[in-house]
């Protein structure tokens, strides 16, 4: 008798025992306290500073587009040259990046690097800050590398077809003296939603505007395997560009959520599937393994055997709970949807530019205007950079950084 | 009958103690798993020969590159006769490298590591002219011409030297990405040019090519 009430105590204890240890062993790191001030320029800097390392690439992209938004051009370039020396680790052997492939362990866990699209936009940022520096050969390095980034699309239709990057590289081999016709024809060539303006030597202004809410990240499937995008909230569609009694209509050259959608499946999807597979069977043999178990304990002659089984059916459960499947949505979350730019011939001095953002029926959206003072010099590229979402002070000051 | 229920009392107990440290051990690699950080100790700072490849590496233009190419470009610029040779002092200014790669670089790095060892290299045979600091040196020369410094010769003179050789160079870059990872080749080429007569009187190149890939997580 006391035999048995040994026996059923330890078959008891094994569940518990299981319970309490996953508990324990599940314990995750404290999540770090950061505390938000509603400025998304000092919050990213926080988190930069004090979040997760894993992070700390997302929270750059995110904090430099702020400080380009709000024309702190120094300090998006700092956000941005590391946030890009981060991206050459993607080819360095890395613990974080081998666990997120394993069972057990989330695909967030690995460090933030983004999706092609999200890293197109790092170098996109940071040739449009060397092009206002001065460095032309440098912003085209940037665009090429933008454009690199896009080059592992599973389609090969999709490969590499950012149109505003081989329009500034061609543009600016064109300004150091080579031939961009290659980089023109073939930004021509993938251009579907815009007439690209001519190459015209005498362009000394170069204004990138980019509008709309950029893909949000979310994650499908029964456990969240399936990564997925859906279009940004905006009612920005298009601009329109007003200066010196001239207007000219400014429509997207490139579409981020195009972009995002269009690159294919990720070998980490399969990965993904994998592990999705893996929780489900180990999922499904635990419950039949406790159903079969749970009806042979019952019976004394087979007591015993239907212990075991309900032991290995635990264990599978605590397998399929502890597989991780989900896919990583960790979004570089204020991108815009569209890319676009007007390339001008100016002459030295003030001028206003003003740029009106419109919706899909063509209206202005009046809240969103952005008047801008720049001054324009002579024997050099001025470029500037304005969004639907520049903030309210840049709007006044000029958008071109020192060289 | 009660020996044959006590062997397989103890062989159920048997079980379930197995049972516990299977549990046990499975529970605790699981939930584990999750909570593993990286070199938790951070990793001690490793001093490096500038020439060396680092555990840091990318297929992109490194440090270990510039060393590399501007030793050799320096060795192949001493035996050109028109500087080996010269009877007068070589006076080369130098010109913007033009980087025509998929990387951004710090072009004044491969110039100033260049004109560095050719000046160590051949003790003063060869000079360079600052010509980045003309502003500064022409706002000197303007102020001892006021009397405003002093000056050991006549302000009123020019000395300004004018150049004879140019030196400069070209990265030129090309790129593959495929599904077995990613090759750059980088193509380094420098000449020094006769200021007066235009020729190309040296040039010589390098070039070095790398392959990687990511790791699956990122593909």
């Amino acid at each position: 008798m006391f035999k048995v009430e040994h026996r059923r105590v330890a078959a008891g204890l094994v569940p518990m025992l299981v319970v309490a240890l996953l508990a324990a062993g599940c314990t995750v790191p404290a999540r770090p306290r950061v505390a938000y001030t509603g400025d998304p320029i000092r919050d990213g800097q926080a988190w930069i500073e004090q979040g997760p390392p894993k992070d700390k690439v997302l929270w750059e992209y995110r904090t430099a587009l702020y400080a380009m938004r709000g024309s702190d051009f120094p300090l998006a370039t700092k956000l941005f040259d590391d946030a890009i020396l981060n991206l050459g680790a993607m080819m360095q052997p890395d613990a974080e990046a081998r666990k997120a492939r394993g069972y057990f362990t989330e695909e967030a866990k690995k460090t933030f690097y983004g999706e092609p699209y999200e890293r197109v936009m790092a170098w996109y940022y940071r040739g449009i800050l060397y092009w206002m520096a001065g460095q032309l050969d440098n912003a085209r390095a940037c665009f090429r590398s933008a454009q690199f980034q896009d080059a592992d699309a599973e389609n090969k239709e999709y490969k590499a077809d950012y149109v505003i990057l081989d329009y500034m590289e061609g543009l600016i081999t064109d300004k150091l003296g080579g031939d961009g016709s290659d980089a023109f024809q073939r930004a021509q060539k993938l251009s579907k939603i815009a007439r690209l303006p001519a190459y015209n030597a005498d362009a000394n202004v170069i204004l990138f505007i980019d509008f709309g809410a950029g893909p949000q990240k979310y994650a499908s499937g029964e456990y969240g395997e399936e990564l997925r995008f859906r279009e940004g909230s905006s009612p920005v569609k298009s601009a329109r560009l007003s200066f010196d009694k001239q207007t000219l209509a400014i429509s997207p050259t490139d579409d981020l959520y195009y972009q995002a959608t269009t690159r294919g499946g990720r070998l980490m999807d399969h990965v993904l599937g994998n592990k999705a597979v893996f929780k489900k069977t180990t999922d499904t043999v635990g419950n039949a393994a406790l159903i079969t178990g749970s009806v042979l304990a019952t019976h004394r002659d087979t007591q015993d055997a239907g212990l075991a089984v309900l032991g290995a059916g635990i264990l599978a459960k605590i397998f399929a709970s502890a597989t991780r499947p989900e896919a990583d949505t960790r979004t570089w979350q204020n991108l815009p949807q569209y890319l676009s730019f007007a390339v001008l011939a100016l002459p030295p001095g003030d001028h206003q530019l003003t740029v009106n953002f419109l919706d899909a029926a063509g209206q202005v959206i009046t809240n969103r205007n952005k008047m801008m003072e720049i001054s324009v010099s002579a024997g050099r590229d001025n470029v500037f950079y304005v969004s639907d979402q520049t903030t309210p002070t840049s709007t006044t000051t000029p958008n071109s950084a020192k060289p | 009958m009660k020996n044959k229920l006590s062997g397989i009392d103890i062989m159920n107990s048997k079980i379930s103690l197995s049972l516990l440290t299977v549990a046990c051990g499975g529970a605790l690699i699981t939930g584990c798993a999750s909570s593993g950080v990286k070199n938790p100790s951070g990793v001690p700072v490793t001093e490096m020969k500038a020439d060396e490849r680092g555990f840091v590496a990318g297929t992109g233009i490194e440090s270990q590159d510039m060393v590399a190419v501007t030793d050799k470009m320096a060795r192949s610029i001493l035996g050109v006769p028109e500087i080996a040779n010269a009877t007068t002092t070589p006076r080369i200014a130098l010109l913007s490298i033009n980087n025509d790669t998929r990387f951004p670089v710090n072009k004044d790095v491969f110039l100033t590591r260049l004109q560095t060892l050719l000046i160590s290299k051949t003790q003063g045979k060869v000079r360079f002219l600052a010509r980045e600091q003309m502003q500064a040196l022409e706002k000197e020369r303007n102020l001892k011409r006021e009397g405003a410094v002093t000056s050991v010769s006549d302000p009123r003179l020019q000395e300004f030297k004018g150049a004879d050789y140019f030196l400069t160079g070209k990265l030129s870059g090309m790129t593959t990405k495929t599904s077995a990872g990613t090759s750059d080749y980088v193509l380094y080429s420098f000449e020094l040019i006769d200021a007066r007569t235009s020729e190309i009187v040296w040039a010589d190149q390098s070039e070095i090519k790398k392959q990687g890939l990511e790791d699956a997580a990122y593909r």
